[in-house]
């Protein structure tokens, strides 16, 4: 019955619906606008590191550059975060001091890195060989562009012993400068490469190897270093991303300066929080404005309807049947709105991504436009809800007809 | 006899506000139709006897006085049940036929069963029957809007039986026909009160009231002769 009356205004009705889809259009445009921008941060913070991890570093919590108060990470350190609650594993990092692949010439600048066997840092895929193992001495993970310098793939150069320059003079970038200390040479055999994206220099070695060259490169020993100049940093790894909070509050407390992935992407969430609202509230003003549409077609078409009301009413249609008969049709321009403006929403989203393309090939492969299942979904509720809201009033003035007069309105 | 009437009202009162003024249009109105019976109600305009017929078909409520239909108390009826009194106990034939003009007919007569409950299937097949019954079938499945003035009202008279309604009321229902088409409707009301149905009548001209049983005459809201 009120599908007959949809189709009978069919001008006023198709106009009204227009509305709704455009307003609804609008919403689902600027929402996926911000959910893929949203998306695209997230997937290269994602590419960046695990949202477990806790990096302890060797300084006083508040540390921000310049104003940075050192502070030293020992086993006493290691030990007590390894006995706070919901910490899976702590992995010590010591960095020794800059130096060389003397094979691969001056350009082969490199950082000695100390970490131990099982390291976030060292996990993932290798473009050849493996990962730094138990019991490992006089070995390296280096990255492929160090590898290239001294063999022609990054496969050929596994299993090749090369020689560790630490300290001394070394080239970064196109300057060279003095390095620290006297040079000194060891013998490392390669046995990994990775991929040189995650870092140019980064030249993993086992921890002890590290340390050994730091302490000789300064005249120490090893357990000197150990004691007096600390760890590089340590990788704190929680039970689960959830409980980063607790381990950052941990490390805080134990005098540490922390960072993690974690708190980065939840202060982006809450960004993107803001920038969705603010979006779909500009989307919300289009909706509302046909909203106000909906409710005059609606008051149009209960005034129009006056003699019918008047005859269901006088034919046994309770207020609520009749209430119900012009929710109904609301809610066709609201249905048919909302599924029309999704369809809009969708297709425009594609239309711009496809443009931008092309306008510029190099951009972003991700899409710019997202949508997922909850958006389309509540969009679609949006739509049908602002129909019914705007269809209230006049479909409680059609109920509140009294039979009689209705049936005398000409 | 201890069955209860179709009609019974006691004392019934309607006034309406009219500015400072109140205007009774029924002043207190005792009368008894039996079930079975046609009545027919008679008197000028403003004699409140289209009034009468509200009260009892549930589109206006008294404010005063009792008033039953086929037993039950129209006041003690809340907006829902009156409606179902509307569309169950009584079926009520208009002057002005009050067909909706876009649906066909058979929708049209099947609708006051929409309201109750009843299945569209259903629905439409009571319809039929009842058009059959009143020699209306040609003409069902046509809108309203391509039937002539009699067809219009045999149509608005198979409405008003299609939920078995304990009395049929028509407020002038030949009002808007020739006298070929009045003569034949007052002849269906004739025909429909032999099978047993009730029918409660209001009319101005004497000559269709002189069909009925009985004639009820009112003056300035109230019997003056029953």
């Amino acid at each position: 019955m009120s599908l007959g009356n949809y189709g009978r205004a069919r001008l006023r009705s198709g106009l009204t619906t227009a509305g709704v889809a455009i307003g609804t259009a609008l919403v689902v445009l600027l929402i996926a606008l911000a959910t893929g921008a949203e998306d695209n941060v997230r997937r290269s913070i994602f590419s960046i590191g695990d949202l477990r991890l806790v990096t302890v570093q060797p300084f006083q919590p508040g540390a921000n550059g310049l104003s940075a108060v050192p502070r030293t990470i020992t086993d006493d350190t290691v030990a007590k975060l390894k006995s706070v609650a919901h910490v899976d594993g702590v992995y010590r990092q010591f960095d020794a001091p800059l130096g060389m692949v003397v094979e691969g010439g001056d350009d082969a600048t490199i950082r000695p890195q100390g970490i131990e066997p099982g390291a976030p840092v060292d996990r993932g895929d290798l473009l050849a060989g493996r990962h730094i193992e138990v019991g490992d001495r006089a070995v390296a993970v280096i990255p492929g562009n160090i590898a290239r310098l001294v063999a022609p793939n990054a496969g050929a150069a596994v299993g090749r012993s090369v020689t560790m320059r630490v300290g001394g003079a070394v080239k970064l970038g196109s300057t060279r400068i003095g390095g620290s200390g006297t040079p000194r040479d060891y013998a490392v055999k390669i046995v990994g490469v990775f991929d040189e994206q995650a870092s140019q220099t980064s030249f993993r070695i086992p921890l002890d190897d590290a340390l050994l060259a730091g302490a000789e490169n300064r005249g120490l020993t090893p357990d000197a270093i150990r004691e007096t100049t600390g760890y590089s940093g340590l990788a704190v790894e929680a039970d689960d991303s959830t409980n980063v909070a607790d381990i950052v509050k941990a490390v805080q407390e134990l005098g540490f300066s922390s960072f993690s992935l974690k708190q980065v992407v939840e202060q982006i969430d809450q960004g993107f929080g803001v920038f969705k609202g603010i979006l779909a509230g500009i989307g919300g003003v289009a909706l509302l404005v046909a909203a106000i549409g909906i409710a005059n077609t609606m008051v149009m078409s209960v005034l129009e309807r006056t003699r019918e009301i008047g005859i269901m009413k006088a034919v046994g249609a309770s207020p609520r049947d009749i209430r119900a008969l012009f929710l109904v049709e609301a809610a066709y321009v609201g249905v048919f709105g909302g599924i029309l403006g999704l369809a809009l929403g969708l297709a425009g989203g594609q239309l711009i991504d496809r443009i931008i393309r092309q306008l510029n090939p190099r951009t972003n492969p991700a899409a710019i436009f997202v949508v997922g299942p909850d958006l389309a979904l509540g969009a679609l509720a949006l739509a049908l809800a602002v129909a019914l809201l705007a269809g209230f009033l006049p479909a409680r003035r059609a109920m509140r007809m009294s039979a009689l007069s209705a049936l005398r309105y000409e | 006899m201890n069955a209860p009437l179709a009609v019974e009202a006691l004392d019934l009162e309607r006034t309406y506000a009219s500015g400072r003024t109140t205007v009774a249009a029924l002043a207190g109105v005792t009368l008894g139709i039996r079930r079975g019976e046609f009545v027919a109600v008679m008197g000028p305009s403003g004699s409140g006897k289209s009034t009468l017929l509200n009260v009892v078909a549930g589109l206006e409520r008294p404010t005063g006085g009792t008033v039953r239909v086929d037993g039950e108390d129209l006041a003690k009826l809340d907006e829902v049940a009156l409606a179902r009194h509307r569309s169950k106990r009584v079926g009520m034939v208009f002057q002005a036929f009050n067909l909706l003009p876009r649906f066909s007919v058979v929708d049209n007569v099947a609708l006051p069963l929409a309201f109750s409950g009843v299945p569209a299937a259903e629905r439409v097949r009571r319809a039929r029957a009842i058009l059959d019954r009143l020699g209306m079938s040609a003409r069902a499945d046509h809108r309203s809007n391509e039937l002539s003035g009699g067809e219009l009202q045999r149509a608005a008279v198979a409405r008003a039986l299609i939920g078995d309604p304990a009395i049929l009321l028509a407020d002038e229902p030949t009002g808007n026909l020739d006298s070929v088409n009045g003569a034949a409707l007052i002849a269906l009301f004739e025909e429909l009160h032999a099978q047993g149905q009730t029918v409660l009548l209001v009319t101005h001209d004497a000559l269709i009231a002189s069909h009925a049983q009985r004639t009820i005459s009112m003056r300035d809201g109230r019997v003056v002769d029953g």
